[in-house]
């Protein structure tokens, strides 16, 4: 059995070579060893770049691994490589793809009704940027087409697994926060109308 | 109140009343249904005058919006018998539901917006040709049906292309020498049609290429110069009419040429 600094030392020089995220079942299938091990591993690599501050990172993608530039370079990579042309997604894209990443899987009506509005250019849009990809069809009246978000989706997004995708009730907090006093009235306003009722 | 506010800002009818509530500086709990109705549907009809194509979604949710404004005049006390009074639900719930629901989304875009953002400074390398260490190539071909017609979609578009440009360039040199041919063309539509006068239009046969365009009007020109058509426009901009003059008919087609050589 190889050793495993024999194993890490192909996988970096694998992942170098594939550029594209490395899948660790392929990995392990190369080395016969359990994807787990190799999981630890690639971990470790990851880890060792970053403590070292290597202008390469090592980046997770829904358990495949791949190199990239380190994030504080990318002034320098911007005036290396001009003009620099900067991704950008409308806000249209953005809302259609909240709701699906956090409803997946769901039907265009499901995020029909969320926006208030049609969104069929702008699932189509992000079907082809591969953002979002249709997984199947729904069990419901009509079999609508349901809708989920890629690995590509991840990767340009920075998520590891879809697990990373920050809870709602986290940014629920935050609206709420904003609307903590409001609710208050909500509720003197209840009282109010039912007081003359009783009398 | 003005709202002033670049109009595509509004990406649905629920992003517009977020807005105007948020603006009015009411709570989206105890929303002011008569006043902001009022505010909405004036907004939809300033959409409307700036010509913007206000979609039907915007109308459903105005008349929503109007249907609730109506429900809060009735008493909301219904008797549940036994001389118990229920307060019904308020009419508003509903649609207060809905505008959490996608401020929560709109909030989460805002979050995805920002990762995406951060997460665009870390570039990677594409895949590169591996085929310099591989024997066979489609060992690595791994692409299930979907991509495989797109990537094939991708080359017809790409090759369409190539060839539009192609197409253009070659008739481009072709035109290039059909100056003089061109009237004659002009004299054999004339010939055809007798001494009638004619939209300028006419004389082009493709009338999408600006070059047959131009040299349709060159022609026009020069066939003016030596006496063999005339041609009046009313008004700058207006429409040409062109006719023909005795001298187009008694000229024969090599002459045109030697006009047409010698300039």
């Amino acid at each position: 059995m190889t050793g495993s600094k024999t194993i890490k030392s192909a996988i970096e020089s694998m992942m170098f070579i594939w550029g594209d995220p490395l899948d660790i079942k392929e990995v392990a299938d190369i080395f016969n060893v359990d994807k787990k091990e190799i999981y630890a591993l690639c971990k470790e690599l990851q880890a060792e770049y970053e403590q070292e501050g290597r202008g390469i990172v090592i980046r997770e993608v829904n358990k495949s691994f791949q190199f990239v530039t380190r994030k504080e370079n990318i002034g320098y990579i911007e005036r290396l490589c001009t003009p620099v042309k900067h991704k950008k997604l409308s806000q249209s894209a953005l809302e259609v793809l909240a709701i699906i990443a956090y409803k997946q899987p769901v039907t265009k009506g499901e995020i029909e009704a969320v926006r208030g509005i049609k969104c069929d250019r702008v699932i189509e849009g992000l079907m082809k940027k591969e953002l979002v990809a249709q997984l199947g069809r729904s069990d419901a009246v009509g079999r609508p087409m349901l809708y989920g978000t890629t690995d590509r989706f991840l990767m340009e997004f920075g998520f590891e697994t879809l697990k990373d995708l920050p809870e709602i009730q986290d940014i629920e907090d935050v609206l709420d926060e904003n609307e903590g006093e409001q609710e208050d009235i909500l509720y003197t306003e209840q009282i109010a109308i039912q007081i003359p009722e009783k009398e | 109140m003005s709202y002033r506010v670049k109009l595509n800002v509004f990406e649905g009818p629920f992003d517009l009343l977020v807005y105007l509530i948020e603006h009015a500086r009411m709570s989206i709990y105890d929303i002011k249904v008569s006043e902001i109705t009022g505010q909405y549907i004036d907004y939809v009809n300033k959409m409307r005058e700036a010509d913007v194509n206000v979609s039907a979604e915007f109308m459903v949710l105005a008349a929503s919006l109007i249907e609730i404004k109506s429900k809060m005049l009735l008493p909301r006390v219904a008797a549940a018998g036994d001389g118990v009074t229920e307060l019904t639900e308020d009419p508003r719930t509903e649609l207060v539901q809905k505008l959490l629901e996608y401020k929560r989304y709109k909030s989460i875009s805002e979050m995805l917006g920002e990762r995406y953002e951060e997460s665009g400074m870390s570039l990677a390398k594409t895949q590169e040709d591996i085929s310099a260490y591989t024997g066979e190539a489609d060992v690595y071909l791994s692409l299930d049906a979907d991509k495989f017609k797109n990537a094939f979609e991708a080359f017809l578009i790409r090759k369409k292309k190539i060839e539009e440009i192609r197409e253009h360039h070659k008739r481009s040199e072709k035109q290039r020498m059909t100056a003089e041919l061109r009237m004659e063309d002009i004299r054999l539509f004339f010939a055809d049609r007798g001494k009638e006068q004619v939209d300028f239009r006419q004389l082009i046969p493709k009338k999408d290429d600006k070059y047959d365009v131009a040299l349709t009007f060159s022609s026009v020109l020069e066939m003016m110069k030596s006496n063999k058509l005339t041609a009046e426009q009313k008004k700058l901009f207006g429409d040409i009419l062109v006719k023909p003059m005795d001298n187009l008919f008694e000229t024969n087609a090599a002459d045109d040429r030697d006009d047409g050589g010698s300039n």
